[in-house]
């Protein structure tokens, strides 16, 4: 792995990092959040944090959170209620019908407005993650299953990770996409269907090998990997989940299996006769005895899987990797770990205490106090995906919606295109296995960075035209003034170099190599224009990988 | 898991099927103008997902598909839908590869059967009993594409066999070239990279260096834009975005530059609806401008699928086959048309095959084993090659009681025996396909 100096313990955040190497901020969350002083923190380390836990930091948020600190803004934002997406109307609005596949644009569009102009932006943020985790996809489910599911990640992101187990096993969209949905009693000569048995554990919550708490593989007496699980332990887990169907209107259990009415807003609900009710023999050398319901059975088996001591660090690095670093050291792996294992009071899985390690561990803290032109204290950071970096990308250049159509209930469905075409469609992932897997490494080098599992020579391009695309609102969604009469606009007839600055602050932490911003004014000071300097400046930022990988 | 095409490969779909509607009458001067030179490709069409190869090749004689039909219940093709193979008369393909039929009975496609992962030779007992080293995570996804686009190589930096046979060749074959010999379709790929070269990467039918609105300013603009990509940083990651931006700048230039010296293939490529089409129509492109590449070797990644078929299975896999096999067979025209037919090889590959036992679902798991397909003017076609399973669930081929094949020719021999017709020397295997000396015949000799 790269090598990592941790120079700085905590840079500004040195009350959040006391808080949290005392006691696991176990508190914070509830109660006594609203005792702690606010701590002051730079605009900086305000816009860091605003980049790990929002869908972007914006000139207001990070005056908010300079002004409360670190702590009531994760407060704040822990007790936000979910914005939730409204169900699709049946038949569709004339809006979703601009496209074959009408329902998945529609979520697409829903999901979008929410990323970009959601108040509970942190919860919004996880459950982003979370879905990019516990995958789903509209390549192959309906949008309509899909909107629900996306209220559940977001009700559920603050909750317990048993909680999220739970609930995403009985969505009608898992059910779906990975066919436990109705997935039957085998009758001879058939086998129960494996599809989530094995990916619950593999990718959701265990991973395929034995893990040690700091992530690191356990490794045998000959050097080689262990299994978590067998193909054995697969088909019982597959026998486990049988019987479950779309549950009748009112939630209740139908008679019938399966019941053919689609209902994706209840729980799916089992029948029993169609529920495998041999033994079973799962994790832990744990045996589910004959005869036990449905319910019982999948009761049983989420326990045990969700305290395999496994899930801890397999969860929390790909949380780190996906707010914070693609390349966490051990040793923060090891603490978020701890908090997953016990968040202070005994409770396993507890998510606002995984959170808060998360971010205000100081290896996610330690480049706040960082120039542009500093070795890094942490050698760390993970590239914005397109769909972050476009959401990035709008907020920081404040956007607003184009829609003046007060009617139009998904004015994002063209925006949602244009980032397909970048190549992150909202929602369609291509399978199970994400966007890009968590284990990719770039070619070349030793770095695992997932996210550069879709970057490459010729997604690259792409992004290049949306960032001209976006800085000349060439586009129906959204709109950014730029303009001569802008506020940027009028920095840039006075000061090439203050509109760099300030840009600076916004999309980069005020962080920008001087290099950098040298090339920047250099380039624009040849032009007259004081809006197509605003729209050089703006494009020649966000296509560069030092904004790419945020830091 | 599901598989699915990738939505902005659909999006380059739609502009590349505008190409194919350019035909020229003087496209049939293609295979003049590049008169025959030392020239090779190999194409890997990689069918994610793990494609069913039981219903992909069944058996024909009426005791072989009797015993299918009972064992495959809801999930066997009906006898008379089947397309019949002239030349092994004892089996029949599915009847969505009716191109593949047609490339098979003129000797230009062979298949391979029952290929697959292994470390060393393997059979049901050892598997059992444990008394052989098999790859790890037999049945999951990341682990056997990796494995079969990787044959075992380990080291820290993780290559590809297509990777490792570009270390090997390229200085040889394509010096002075600016592209890679590695082109991928289908993004970042194990199997393209290199411990010392790394692919391009190119988006079917969007080959382009990125939209400007800035009229005057465009130039200065992208001049500024490279030079950024040149600053170093003390971040590892935003090194490695720089020189993947830089490459990507660069590579996009040549592709462009070179590609205004091909004169549009008459073929007509399924290219709407159909990734894999658009995929193997752009190959086809790149390879009519191999002359303005400078290139004499070249490798080729193409990715197709959703071919994880847990529940309607049926369904599924006919629509995905119905896609594939007029992608390929317009592949092997262009290369027809170009006149250097037994100079590219096509073949494919995927994670795995799928139980011969169906589940409860409409569908089938995670198996091993499989049969693959090679297609091109050198192929010596007609043929099936290694030894089809017994198909007999806890019968002699079965890793347990679901019809899971052990293979019985290992993935790493298909590949040795592509990389020899493509120019590796037997010497070099082992540095290739480290696990090759395991295996008594390193060379099938289906190409």
């Amino acid at each position: 792995m790269i090598s990592r100096a941790l120079r700085r313990g905590c840079g500004y955040a040195v009350a959040g990092c006391l808080c949290f190497l005392l006691t696991g901020c176990a508190g914070w969350a509830g109660s006594s959040g609203g005792d702690t002083p606010p701590v002051p923190v730079t605009s900086t380390a305000a816009a860091r944090i605003l980049d790990q836990g929002t869908f972007g930091p914006t000139t207001s948020s990070i005056q908010h959170v300079q002004q409360v600190g670190f702590n009531i803004f994760l407060n704040e934002q822990f007790n936000t209620p979910a914005t939730l997406v409204a169900d699709i109307p049946n038949p569709n609005p004339v809006q979703c019908n601009q496209f074959t596949t009408a329902q998945r644009n529609c979520a697409q569009s829903a999901w979008l407005q929410i990323a970009l102009t959601g108040n509970d932006q942190l919860r919004q943020r996880v459950a982003y993650a979370l879905s990019e985790i516990w995958v789903t996809s509209t390549l192959e489910i309906d949008g309509r299953a899909m909107t629900p599911y996306l209220n559940l990640l977001a009700k559920d992101a603050f909750t317990n990770y048993r909680t999220i187990m739970q609930d995403v096993t009985l969505s009608p969209a898992m059910g779906n996409y990975l066919n436990m949905l109705n997935s039957n009693l085998p009758k001879n000569g058939e086998i129960a269907n494996e599809n989530y048995a094995r990916e619950l554990m593999q990718l959701f919550t265990t991973g395929v090998y034995l893990l040690n708490e700091d992530g690191s593989l356990q490794l045998d007496s000959n050097g080689n990997p262990i299994p978590v699980y067998t193909e054995d332990q697969v088909q019982a887990f597959a026998r486990v989940y049988t019987g479950w169907t779309y549950a009748n209107s009112d939630g209740s259990a139908p008679s019938t299996f399966p019941n053919e009415t689609k209902n994706y807003d209840s729980p799916m609900a089992a029948v029993e006769s169609h529920h495998d009710m041999q033994a079973k023999a799962i994790l832990s050398g744990v045996t589910l005895p004959a005869g036990q319901t449905a319910e019982n059975d999948l009761q049983d088996a989420l326990d045990n899987i969700f305290n395999y001591p496994n899930v801890g660090p397999f969860v929390c690095k790909q949380l780190i990797q996906h707010l914070v670093s693609s390349t966490p050291s051990p040793a923060y792996v090891e603490r978020v770990a701890k908090v997953f294992a016990d968040d202070g009071s005994g409770v396993r899985g507890d998510m606002q205490a995984v959170i808060t390690a998360i971010l205000l561990d100081p290896e996610a803290r330690a480049n706040d106090a960082d120039t542009g032109d500093s070795t890094p204290s942490v050698d760390g950071g993970h590239l914005r995906e397109p769909i972050l970096w476009t959401t990035a990308v709008a907020r920081g250049l404040n956007a607003q919606s184009s829609n003046t159509d007060p009617t139009n209930l998904y004015p994002y469905i063209q925006l949602a295109s244009l980032i397909g075409g970048i190549g992150e469609a909202p929602l369609e992932s291509a399978s199970v296995f994400n966007f890009f897997p968590p284990s990719y490494v770039i070619p070349l080098t030793t770095l695992n960075a997932p996210e550069f599992g879709i970057e490459n020579t010729g997604t690259v391009i792409p992004r290049l035209s949306m960032a001209d695309r976006l800085v000349n609102n060439n586009n129906d969604t959204l709109t950014v003034n730029l303009s001569a009469a802008s506020s940027l606009g009028q920095l840039a007839a006075s000061n090439p170099g203050q509109l760099v600055d300030s840009l600076g602050a916004t999309l980069m932490h005020g962080q920008m190599p001087s290099a950098m911003r040298s090339a920047i004014v250099a380039e624009i000071s040849g032009i007259s224009d004081p809006a197509q300097r605003v729209r050089l400046a703006v494009y020649l930022i966000t296509t560069s990988s030092v904004y790419k990988v945020v830091n | 898991m599901g598989f699915s095409r990738r939505s902005f490969i659909q999006l380059a779909s739609l502009a590349a099927a505008g190409s194919a509607l350019g035909l020229r009458p003087f496209g049939v001067m293609n295979a003049l103008a590049q008169t025959s030179q030392d020239y090779k490709a190999l194409v890997c069409v990689f069918l994610f997902g793990g494609n069913d190869a039981n219903n992909t090749i069944i058996p024909f004689d009426t005791a072989g598909y009797d015993n299918y039909a009972s064992l495959r219940g809801p999930l066997a093709l009906a006898q008379n839908s089947l397309l019949p193979l002239t030349p092994t008369p004892g089996f029949a393909l599915n009847p969505n590869l009716p191109d593949i039929q047609a490339l098979f009975n003129t000797k230009n496609a062979a298949f391979v059967t029952n290929v697959g992962t292994l470390i060393q030779p393997t059979t049901r007992a050892q598997y059992l009993a444990k008394q052989v080293t098999t790859p790890s995570n037999l049945f999951s996804h990341p682990d056997q594409q990796l494995e079969w686009q990787n044959l075992a190589q380990s080291s820290s930096t993780p290559t590809g066999w297509g990777g490792r046979i570009a270390d090997k060749l390229n200085v040889q074959y394509n010096p002075g070239s600016q592209i890679p010999m590695v082109v991928s379709l289908d993004g970042d790929t194990l199997f393209c990279n290199g411990a010392s070269t790394s692919p391009a990467s190119v988006l079917a039918g969007n080959v382009g260096t990125g939209s400007c609105s800035e009229h005057s300013a465009c130039a200065s603009r992208l001049q500024t834009a490279q030079q950024l990509a040149t600053f170093s940083s003390g971040f590892s990651l935003v090194q490695a975005d720089n020189e993947i931006t830089s490459n990507s700048y660069n590579y996009s230039k040549v592709l462009i530059n070179a590609l205004k010296s091909g004169s549009p293939l008459q073929t007509v490529f399924p290219t709407t609806n159909n990734p894999i089409g658009a995929q193997l129509q752009q190959i086809a492109q790149i390879i009519q401008v191999r002359a303005a590449l400078g290139v004499k070797r070249q490798i080729f990644f193409a990715g197709f699928g959703n071919f994880d078929t847990h529940g309607n299975q049926l369904a599924s896999q006919s629509a995905l086959l119905a896609e594939l096999s007029p992608s390929l067979a317009a592949f092997y025209q262009a290369t027809v048309e170009l006149g250097i037919a037994s100079q590219v090889t096509t073949f494919t590959a995927s994670d795995f095959s799928r139980c011969f036992q169906p589940n409860s679902g409409g569908g089938t798991d995670h198996a091993w084993g499989s049969h693959h397909m090679v297609i091109g003017g050198a192929v010596k076609g007609g043929q099936m090659y290694g030894t089809f399973p017994t198909l007999a669930l806890a019968g002699p081929d079965d890793s347990g009681s679901n019809g899971r094949w052990v293979p019985s020719t290992a993935s790493v021999q298909y590949a040795a025996t592509l990389a020899q017709w493509f120019g590796v020397a037997p010497s070099d295997l082992p540095t290739i396909f480290p696990n090759i000396g395991n295996f008594q015949n390193n060379n099938l000799d289906f190409v």
